[in-house]
């Protein structure tokens, strides 16, 4: 089981489905989880009662078989709240990660195409991509109020450098193949060589670039709901939810426990996911995992 | 070399008057009067006028901008309105807590990356190794403030063994103190280990494939003297680069730490700075996280030169 076979498999046309499964296991495993924690969330609200549903008879319940998580202080069913959260948590995630992931590549494909603006895009990028995001979100949610559209601006800029850098050092090996040459001779325009043959190209990357970063989205958006710096209740977030239980600590650590959990479970399935993928389009990533099994027999 | 930290000292000052210049403008975009929402809507014109001025509010933004930039240059960030003291003096104050976290959790985090790494390449087969991709992964995905949570809930609430929250300095009482500062650092040192041994583990498989192993094994050094001599000092390299590059996720999780712990670092003011809308204090906090973690770089790369003469030149 060596990596070479791996890249044959996804060279070659496709072969049967079973011996893809068995090699690439926990790319397999991991994907169908995710999958399922989406189709879940996605369906669970409209079965369930409305989050925002208040009963104030029913206040600070434990778990129970009526009310699978429990009640909060206005004795809303914590297991729909959790549902919809979810919802808006893995909505919000996607959401920071297509834009920072389209906008890097745009930015990638310019800075490695022409030369001479790249170099100083770079530089500009690299600045910024120092910058604590956290602490940025802050800034966002002073100057434009905390809520949606300042954690996206926050954590899209902060995210945007990661896939320009990777998008860019691709760029740059693609516009000196033959055929993007042949493009040029040929009467192409700059922009059309670009997106008709480099784009294409990097599309593979962008795709493991979007699972990867949409882990530490899910992270960032965790932190700052629970900041009260993203997306504020009467909407339910993970995060937020973090925090409404954090007073009932105490007598309710479930209100922390569950959805806390839900974050970390999404974002453990992704990043394993996305490090198998990783292994489809980085040599480097590929030659690490085959040492990997070689010495400690891990299944990829 | 000294050329080179010439270089570096020139970006630091570039970066801090970017940061600085964009925050300026950004938080003076903000639509209403500054003046106003501090004071309320009970307030005189004179008490407004005398704000505006206070906060450097009159003239035109250009005017303002210049006025506030030779403060800067000259060393005065402007005046806390909420504490009513000087931003450095504001900063100097909430330091030590926010020092005392990022320094012991990252270097104990860094300890315990060498040792688990070393333990995994020196005995490949056994469990150890076996576990540490795994467990890592999963060390990186668990939020931080959650994981705070549960920490105090089941060593604080259930346990009794530390307190709930709390800071005291260390210089003034340490009986008090380590307790206290038990709790936070493990939090924070979770994610940093998980981050610098997947750094780390990579660092030594990527060392595995070189040919000087090769040699290494041709004139008879066993696997043990091996990993030892040739691929840990090697493999930790890159751990140390890692340790500057976390410094803004470090930072992003010490914001959240001290405001679960109530610790009253620089987090918990810049937090309530925002809170309380008080400017000067946001642009002075946020300007001086920006310049430690060039400073941190800094000190990393020249570190990271001085063992690793290869990049000396660069």
């Amino acid at each position: 089981m060596t990596a070479a076979v791996v890249t044959k498999a996804a060279a070659s046309p496709p072969r049967r489905w079973s011996s893809f499964a068995r090699r690439n296991r926990t790319l397999v495993v991991t994907g169908a989880l995710i999958l399922a924690i989406i189709v879940l969330v996605m369906v669970l609200p409209l079965l369930l009662t409305d989050p925002n549903a208040t009963e104030p008879s029913r206040r600070l319940l434990g778990p129970s078989m009526d009310h699978p998580m429990g009640t909060d202080k206005f004795g809303r069913d914590l297991f729909s709240r959790w549902a919809s959260a979810g919802r808006v948590s893995i909505g919000m995630t996607a959401l920071i990660t297509i834009c920072a992931v389209s906008l890097g590549t745009f930015i990638g494909l310019v800075a490695g195409y022409f030369v001479r603006v790249g170099s100083v895009i770079m530089r500009i990028v690299d600045a910024w991509m120092a910058f604590p995001s956290i602490i940025l979100a802050i800034v966002f949610a002073v100057v434009i109020g905390p809520g949606m559209l300042s954690e996206l601006l926050a954590v899209t800029i902060i995210f945007t450098p990661y896939t320009a850098r990777i998008i860019r050092s691709r760029t740059l090996t693609l516009a000196a193949r033959t055929y993007v040459k042949a493009a040029r001779v040929s009467g192409m325009g700059p922009w059309k060589t670009l997106a008709v043959h480099v784009l294409p190209n990097t599309l593979p990357l962008a795709v493991v670039q979007c699972i990867l970063l949409s882990a530490g989205a899910m992270l960032i958006d965790g932190t700052l709901s629970f900041l009260g710096l993203g997306i504020s209740p009467p909407t339910a977030t993970w995060g937020n939810m973090v925090a409404d239980g954090r007073t009932y600590l105490q007598e309710h650590p479930t209100m922390v426990l569950f959805p806390g959990l839900s974050i970390a479970i999404f974002v453990f399935l992704l990043n394993l996911a996305g490090g198998s993928l990783r292994a489809f389009v980085d040599p480097r990533a590929r030659l690490l995992l085959d040492q990997r099994r070689r010495r400690g027999k891990v299944r990829a | 070399m000294l050329l080179v930290i010439l270089r570096r000292l020139r970006d630091l000052v570039l970066v801090l008057f970017v940061v600085g210049t964009t925050l300026f403008f950004l938080l003076r975009s903000i639509p209403g009067d500054p003046a106003q929402v501090l004071l309320g809507t009970k307030a005189s014109p004179e008490q407004l006028a005398r704000l505006r001025a206070d906060l450097g509010l009159t003239g035109p933004k250009y005017e303002q901008y210049f006025h506030w930039l030779g403060n800067v240059v000259t060393g005065d960030f402007g005046t806390s309105i909420h504490y009513q003291e000087p931003v450095l003096r504001v900063i100097g104050d909430h330091i030590a807590p926010t020092l005392t976290l990022a320094i012991a959790s990252t270097a104990i985090s860094f300890l315990l990356t060498v040792l688990i790494v070393s333990w995994a390449a020196v005995a490949p087969h056994n469990w150890v190794a076996r576990l540490v991709n795994r467990v890592t992964q999963f060390g990186l995905a668990l939020p931080e403030f959650w994981l705070a949570l549960l920490a105090v809930y089941v060593f604080a609430l259930y346990l009794g063994w530390f307190p709930t929250s709390g800071y005291t300095p260390l210089y003034s009482d340490p009986v008090t103190a380590v307790p206290q500062l038990v709790l936070p650092v493990a939090v924070l040192v979770v994610g940093q280990t998980a981050f610098f041994t997947i750094t780390m583990e990579e660092g030594v498989l990527g060392e595995l494939s070189q040919p000087y192993l090769r040699t290494a094994r041709a004139k008879g050094l066993t696997e043990r003297r091996i990993a030892i001599l040739h691929v840990l000092p090697n493999a930790m390299l890159p751990v140390m680069t890692t340790v500057g590059l976390n410094f803004a996720s470090l930072i992003g999780g010490v914001v959240v730490i001290e405001s679960i712990f109530v610790i009253p670092g620089l987090g918990t003011t810049l937090l309530d700075a925002v809170y309380a809308r008080d400017f000067p204090l946001i642009q002075g906090v946020v300007m001086f996280i920006a310049f430690l973690f060039v400073a941190v770089n800094l000190l990393v790369d020249l570190a990271y030169s001085l063992v690793n003469p290869k990049v000396r030149v660069a």
